[in-house]
């Protein structure tokens, strides 16, 4: 009975552990959403910020390891803009998986 | 006059937008990308996902970027190697090269086809 119970442990754990690698992969889909903000600044051409002034990097057919790598590190504090330390600051590791596979989807052609 | 006025304002825009890329020199950037192209491909299309994607970046971001990883406002010891050795008019060569090349694009949130 209790080893019953055991493996049933270990089964659900392994299904868990399993399922893991797959979350932490982005959802476009649910990126999408999440990405509403972004386009405040990301989503208007050639907009550029007050100070220091240049343009918003362009996002679209970034890859999506850079961009989760970017956003951990403004959450860091690893780079120094102030508004992009505030926005990835309520991010979450899926949350910006998310957000990197939405602007990643975006073909140049 | 009309279509004067119109001649002359898309003048006026073009040479405006043409001064405004002036500061560096996509030729003289190609010959020093050489050493970029490692890790973020020629044409500045990476392979390597760990690495940013610099085809059709704008320029004068691409100039920040290189500056921050230089002064420190970005702490990345790679970067700060190469960005430490680059000069403004490396760093404004090297953004006109990238700049100009076919890569990067301006996302719209009413695109679907993205993740469809």
């Amino acid at each position: 009975m209790r080893k019953q119970t055991l493996l049933r442990v270990l089964v659900l754990g392994l299904g868990i552990a399993m399922a893991g690698p797959a979350l932490s992969a982005g959802d476009p889909h649910a990126g999408r959403l999440k990405a509403f903000t972004c386009f405040g600044c990301h989503g208007i051409p050639g907009y550029t910020n007050a100070y220091p002034n240049y343009h918003v990097p362009k996002l679209g057919g970034q890859h999506a390891q850079y961009i989760v790598k970017a956003l951990t590190e403004y959450k860091e504090h690893k780079r120094s803009y102030p508004t992009m330390q505030a926005q990835a600051a309520s991010l979450s590791k899926q949350d910006m998986e998310d957000i990197a596979a939405f602007f990643q989807g975006f073909k140049n052609n | 006059m009309n279509k004067f006025a119109i001649f002359a304002m898309m003048f006026a825009i073009a040479g405006y937008t043409v001064q405004a890329q002036a500061g560096g020199d996509p030729v003289a950037g190609k010959q020093k990308a050489s050493t970029c192209a490692a890790c973020h491909g020629a044409d500045g299309n990476s392979t390597n996902p760990q690495f940013p994607r610099l085809a059709g970046q704008y320029a004068d971001y691409i100039v920040q970027a290189l500056k921050e990883y230089k002064n420190g406002g970005r702490q990345n010891p790679i970067m700060k190697n190469f960005a430490g050795k680059l000069n403004e008019q490396d760093r404004e060569d090297l953004a006109a090269y990238f700049s100009s090349q076919h890569g990067l694009i301006q996302p719209k949130l009413n695109r679907r086809d993205n993740v469809e």
